[in-house]
């Protein structure tokens, strides 16, 4: 072989991998841009996943492409409360065709609820850095007019093994009774309403009441999900903004902190935003207000003072 | 003979030949423009709703498919019951075979839709919002009561919305007398629910079949029903004979459309709803409307365990004033009167006893067949076979046994036309 070969083998080689690294770093955040993934549609390494709250929404189109995931039978157990078991979710990671070296893009309805919910659940089975949310979700995609498809794509299963899950991305009601009892010095970050979390309303309006008791977690601060989000196209707003947004209520990232709602899943957003774009340590309380409101002998705030649902 | 919407398909069709309705090839202009008006009114309606009502899309296109359901539904005279009647009475198969095609067409586009929505019908899910509902004995008990509901009041509620724009006195009173049937059905679900349904299996072909097993197990009994009502039944002069070959604004606007046809467009609607909306159904609004009035007096209890988990037609209340399927109902009851009075056959007649006592006490019987059986002729019947339900089926055979024997007593007693 001559030099010259070498040579010209060496230069394709060197262009290659600046091709490949500039497209690593488009999507080196925890965010991708909707741009950006109409242009990486086609790319193989680039899995795209629905998580809608609404059944039927993908079916009847979606982002070209993309696989669905439901929220309420794949990545949760049907029978005991708890998430997708590690076997179950290493079947769905494998036949969606997802592995570590997997760009995954996680997007859905209702500003990317349970797709963050999805990259939660994702993270804990060790499926972190190359998974992604697609910034301002199903609403976003829509609002530019870009195409959707209803054509199933094939894809190729994965050899994808399972990690041990990630307990400090999990909270459980130790972790925070220990908060409670100032045994442990992270904060409670609840995104409910003001009227859930000040005890007026135990559960939003149109969902059971499902806890016995009206109010929050002692100590715990809010922040609503919504405000960390642009209500015109449901993107996340920018790193300065979001971090003024919960250094007031007195997260700034210098304790781990706990996010907490009603059953887990609303703040799975805000945990996102918190651990993926913020970098703090940051832990989802999955049982929520559904299961600590219901613990016999906790001690409760409940600044409204309603009992039940009245006065 | 009088025109009356007691008779069969075919009766009704004989007297307006006797009476010399369809002889004019044209339309008179008087009716021509008041059938016009509608029509822009109804245009003017799709246009107002997309400005003014969320989501804009949907709501649109719903009402125009009721539009183009009603139109069918009236020039066809798609009526379950007096095609069932016209075979029972004179061995005449036409609309039987309309119902087939209706079915073969929509089996075959639910089947593509599939394809693409849930490629493997193997696992635990099931294609979102197909009617594929339990099968038990609560079912075909649902199908006995909607089938007597029918050869009561003379129609399903589909073909009440239609005779409703052809000013027939005894829909108003069905469709009340439905209103207190969803109320018994919710009063009646709990004690069923628990002692039955909650047992009963969701039962989906394909799962069972695979896509095409179940396309070609459905089609070949379609076929066979077919084949057996082509020889057996007799093929009366009646719309399809070589006469109908004439004016073609005539054939559609005057003439009574070959059942066969009329199967065809719904199986299509049926398609193009299921696709983009929802499956085709039409007492989602009826029975919605029901409960919120019922809810309201505090009749019914404060749960009911289990029915909002069930596909089919959703009875579950909706806040909005504008709903999917409210539009879609009223797009059938004023397009069906627009077609009516083209073709000369918007005919209102004031109710006498008969027609109020039937019209409710079919209607309650209607009303209550639905909720326990998830929805009617076009809900659980077309749009649940279409979809490879066992349930589609379970609730034909109960409703044909229903109206059957309904019709045999009601006649022996002097009760029935």
């Amino acid at each position: 072989m001559s030099v010259i070969s070498l040579l010209r083998r060496g230069a394709l080689a060197l262009a290659a991998g600046l091709l490949a690294s500039t497209a690593a770093f488009a999507q080196s955040g925890p965010l991708v841009t909707t741009e950006w993934l109409e242009k990486n549609l086609s790319d193989p390494k680039v899995r795209i996943v629905e998580v809608s709250v609404e059944p039927g929404v993908y079916e009847r189109g979606h982002i070209p492409g993309a696989q669905n995931v439901v929220w309420h039978t794949d990545l949760v157990e049907t029978v005991s409360r708890d998430i997708a078991s590690p076997e179950k979710f290493q079947a769905l990671a494998r036949k969606l065709g997802v592995d570590k070296d997997t760009t995954v893009v996680l997007y859905g309805d209702s500003n990317n609820w349970f797709a963050a919910w999805g990259a939660w659940v994702f993270d804990i089975y060790g499926l972190r850095d190359n998974v992604k949310l697609l910034d301002g979700g199903r609403k976003k995609w829509e609002l530019e007019k870009r195409p959707v498809a209803t054509n199933p794509v094939a894809v190729k299963a994965s050899a994808f093994t399972v990690a041990e899950p990630n307990r400090k991305l999990r909270a459980r009601l130790t972790d925070v009774v220990a908060t409670v009892e100032k045994k442990s010095d992270a904060r409670i970050l609840d995104i409910r309403s003001p009227d859930e979390f000040s005890g007026k309303i135990i559960a939003p309006a149109g969902f059971q009441e499902l806890a016995l008791r009206a109010g929050h977690i002692p100590g715990s601060v809010n922040v609503a999900w919504a405000r960390a989000v642009n209500q015109a196209d449901g993107t996340i707003k920018p790193v300065e903004e979001l971090k003024k947004l919960y250094a007031e209520a007195g997260i700034d990232g210098s304790k781990p902190v706990i996010t907490t709602c009603r059953i887990g899943e609303r703040s799975s957003h805000t945990w996102f935003i918190l651990s993926r774009v913020l970098g703090y340590q940051v832990a989802n309380y999955d049982g929520s207000w559904t299961e600590y409101g219901n613990v016999v002998g906790l001690p409760i705030s409940n600044p409204a003072g309603t009992v039940w649902t009245g006065k | 003979m009088s025109i009356s919407d007691d008779g069969g398909a075919l009766d009704y069709e004989q007297a307006r030949r006797q009476s010399g309705a369809v002889e004019a090839s044209t339309l008179p202009p008087l009716r021509l423009f008041i059938a016009a008006a509608v029509l822009i009114g109804l245009a003017a309606a799709v246009q107002l709703v997309g400005r003014h009502a969320e989501p804009a899309a949907q709501l649109q296109l719903s009402l125009i498919l009721g539009v183009a359901f009603g139109f069918v539904l009236q020039r066809s005279r798609f009526c379950f019951f007096c095609i069932w009647k016209d075979w029972l009475d004179r061995r005449d198969s036409q609309g039987l075979l309309g119902i087939l095609a209706a079915l073969g067409v929509g089996l075959v586009g639910y089947t593509l839709i599939y394809g693409a929505w849930l490629p493997d019908p193997s696992g635990t899910r099931l294609p979102p919002t197909a009617h594929i509902g339990p099968v038990g004995p609560a079912l075909l008990l649902a199908g006995l009561a909607f089938g007597a509901g029918m050869a009561i009041s003379g129609s399903c509620i589909s073909a009440h919305l239609y005779r409703l724009g052809e000013g027939s006195p005894t829909s108003p009173f069905a469709l009340i007398g439905a209103v207190g049937g969803f109320i018994l059905g919710f009063l009646s679900w709990n004690p069923l629910y628990l002692g039955t349904i909650s047992e009963s299996p969701v039962l989906w072909l394909p799962r069972q079949l695979g896509y095409g097993g179940a396309l070609i197990a459905g089609l070949f009994v379609l076929g066979g029903l077919a084949y057996w009502l082509l020889r057996t039944g007799r093929r009366a002069a009646g719309p399809d004979a070589p006469a109908a070959a004439a004016d073609p604004l005539a054939a559609i606007f005057l003439r009574r459309w070959p059942s066969w046809l009329g199967g065809l467009f719904v199986g299509l609607i049926g398609i193009a709803a299921y696709l983009r909306l929802s499956p085709l159904g039409v007492t989602a609004e009826i029975g919605s409307r029901s409960r919120q009035l019922a809810t309201h007096f505090e009749l019914l209890p404060s749960r009911l365990e289990g029915l909002d988990s069930f596909r089919g037609c959703a009875t579950a209340i909706r806040d909005a004033l504008l709903t999917p399927n409210g539009l879609f109902i009223a797009g059938i009851v004023t397009s069906a009167f627009a077609a009516a009075l083209a073709a000369g056959e918007f005919k209102p007649k004031r109710p006498g006893g008969g027609h109020v006592l039937r019209g409710l006490i079919g209607g309650a019987l209607l009303g209550w067949g639905t909720v326990i059986g998830l929805g009617c002729t076009v809900g659980t019947l077309l749009s649940g076979i279409s979809a490879g339900a066992v349930s589609g089926w379970v609730f034909g055979i109960g409703l044909l046994a229903g109206t059957t024997l309904t019709l045999k007593l009601g006649r022996r007693l002097g009760l029935l036309a």
